[in-house]
């Protein structure tokens, strides 16, 4: 199913995050995947998972495998794709792959530095950026290859995309956010934020697109995590007030704790935004709480 | 320029056999402008190497100051006549310039054997004395009309085209956070310029064909012939 019939039915869309293992889907098949586990907590919670695509530029399975994975488990997933390790012969390949295997859900990105990741010494691709990967996967959606040559059984995908409102300058975020959806690009996840006043200055600027977007929201584990994030994590700024918040309550409390917390800012943007996206990196159990803080459902 | 630093001298000194008798040449353009290969630099070269037990036939820096080694002609008659006795007498040469300046050896002494005495780490902007920076990729397409002149393929960690990534912060690319997001650069010149409208046209994928090497260019007073795995492109000076 495509998340923008959804948007169109102007249901409040949800969505949350899987990282696929570092490792391969064993072979016995009753044996699942941390990732597809992670993904079962949230199964009728949400309208579908994300699926990362080496995140953090962290060799690990591939998307496409972990999102077909979750699929035949009944979950739907969307496809993660950057441009940081695939030329645009291998981005066209795996997106017709993609849709080939079911996939009806697509978030194309630039993706991390390889820099961020466990293989500093990789060669960096970017053949292409994130603009340039929406308006070729458009080509494919009309049965045109990049270089203009035809192709049989057009794929027919929704197509996502990300921007960040933390960035400053705002402006240049968003010239490149229209130059996406002049792309082809059918909706929007958002960067994770914690800032309601940030968040209301980009919406109101952004809203004119006319475009859904989806509220980033990454779920704060500990203090450590959040200082660690605001450290290493590129686009990202945790609040000192929520750092100390969440260290306010001892270990085996976060977990409530971070549901409030993220709930709490959901329900704050809700009005202003078409859906949301949750990123809990590991703590998929959380996220049935946050929507209920929320006051949000599938 | 083409920016080069030295190779450690124990790597150097690893590759030459013993026995084998070494002529050192520098540069006197770029090499000289980085200190890895003016004048003082390879008479130094020379006597490290002594040090270390080598034995050298000889060296020289083609001169006057400011002439490139990677000039095939005139190296070719420093080296084969000027020095013709102790070129002779050398099993090999210690090059102190680029990777153009190495080739440029080979083809000077019909194919003479060679070691790499740097490494060439980019192309370059001489921004002061002490300063050496990059500011273009040699890319074989220049795009730099649409960003006032600054490179995204070279300030931009990811060369991205359309535009930054979500990744800067306070102002700083997220690879490196002591070097300023390229795309921002972009941006804050062309606000200056009061030229932002040019931002706004989309950049399509780069030819990469213009960017695999090797590459060549023929030149003459009018025309000139830029040869890559993309074709040939023939360009007048006079129209």
């Amino acid at each position: 199913m495509k998340l923008t019939t959804l948007f169109d039915k102007g249901e409040f869309v949800i969505t949350g995050e899987v990282g696929p293992i570092k490792g391969a889907i064993h072979r016995d098949k009753s044996i699942e995947p941390s990732c597809a586990i992670e993904a079962l907590h949230l199964n009728q919670h949400v309208h579908a998972v994300n699926v990362t695509d080496n995140q953090s530029a962290v060799m690990r399975l591939g998307s496409l495998a972990a999102s077909v994975r979750l699929k035949a488990n009944g979950i739907e997933p969307v496809y993660q794709l950057t441009c940081r390790d695939r030329n645009r012969l291998a981005l066209q390949s795996d997106l017709l792959t993609a849709y080939s295997l079911g996939i009806d859900n697509v978030l194309l990105l630039t993706g991390d530095h390889i820099q961020l990741g466990d293989h500093k010494e990789a060669k960096p691709v970017f053949d292409l950026d994130s603009v340039q990967l929406i308006e070729m996967a458009k080509g494919l959606k009309r049965g045109y290859d990049i270089s203009g040559n035809r192709i049989e059984n057009y794929l027919d995908m929704a197509f996502g995309a990300v921007v960040n409102p933390n960035f400053e300058p705002l402006d240049l975020q968003l010239m490149k956010m229209k130059k996406k959806i002049d792309a082809g690009a059918q909706f929007f996840q958002t960067q994770a934020v914690y800032d309601i006043k940030i968040f209301e200055k980009f919406i109101k600027k952004a809203e004119k697109f006319k475009c859904p977007i989806q509220v980033g929201i990454v779920t704060l584990k500990s203090p450590q995590m959040a200082n660690f994030m605001n450290k290493n994590v590129s686009g990202i700024h945790v609040p000192q007030e929520l750092i100390d918040e969440i260290g306010s309550v001892a270990k085996e409390d976060r977990k409530k704790k971070s549901a409030q917390i993220a709930g709490r800012f959901v329900k704050q943007v809700k009005s202003m935004v078409q859906g949301v996206h949750i990123m809990p990196l590991g703590w998929t159990d959380v996220v049935p709480d946050i929507l209920g803080h929320a006051d949000i459902s599938v | 320029m083409h920016a080069t630093i030295q190779k450690p001298i124990d790597e150097i000194v690893k590759h030459i056999r013993p026995g084998e008798k070494v002529f050192v040449v520098g540069c006197n353009n770029c090499a000289w402008k980085c200190y890895s290969g003016g004048e003082d630099e390879t008479k130094m070269m020379a006597k490290r190497l002594e040090k270390k037990g080598v034995e050298v036939a000889g060296y020289t820096v083609p001169g006057p100051q400011g002439m490139s080694l990677c000039k095939l002609s005139h190296t070719k008659k420093v080296l084969m006549e000027d020095h013709a006795e102790e070129v002779k007498k050398a099993d090999s040469f210690l090059i102190l310039g680029c990777g153009q300046g190495v080739h440029t050896v080979i083809d000077a002494t019909n194919g003479g054997m060679v070691h790499p005495g740097c490494d060439t780490v980019f192309g370059g902007e001489t921004v002061s004395d002490t300063d050496i920076e990059e500011y273009c990729s040699l890319c074989g397409e220049c795009i730099i009309e649409f960003t006032g002149g600054l490179c995204p393929m070279t300030l931009c960690a990811k060369q991205l085209l359309n535009g930054p990534c979500g990744g800067a912060e306070n102002g700083h690319c997220e690879v490196d956070k002591d070097r300023p997001c390229g795309w921002i650069m972009i941006y804050e010149r062309l606000q200056k310029l009061g030229r932002l409208d040019l931002l706004d046209p989309y950049q399509s994928a780069k030819n990469n064909s213009k960017w695999s090497r090797p590459r060549s260019l023929k030149v003459s007073p009018t025309e000139a012939t830029f040869c890559s795995i993309g074709g040939k492109i023939t360009v007048s000076n006079q129209d």
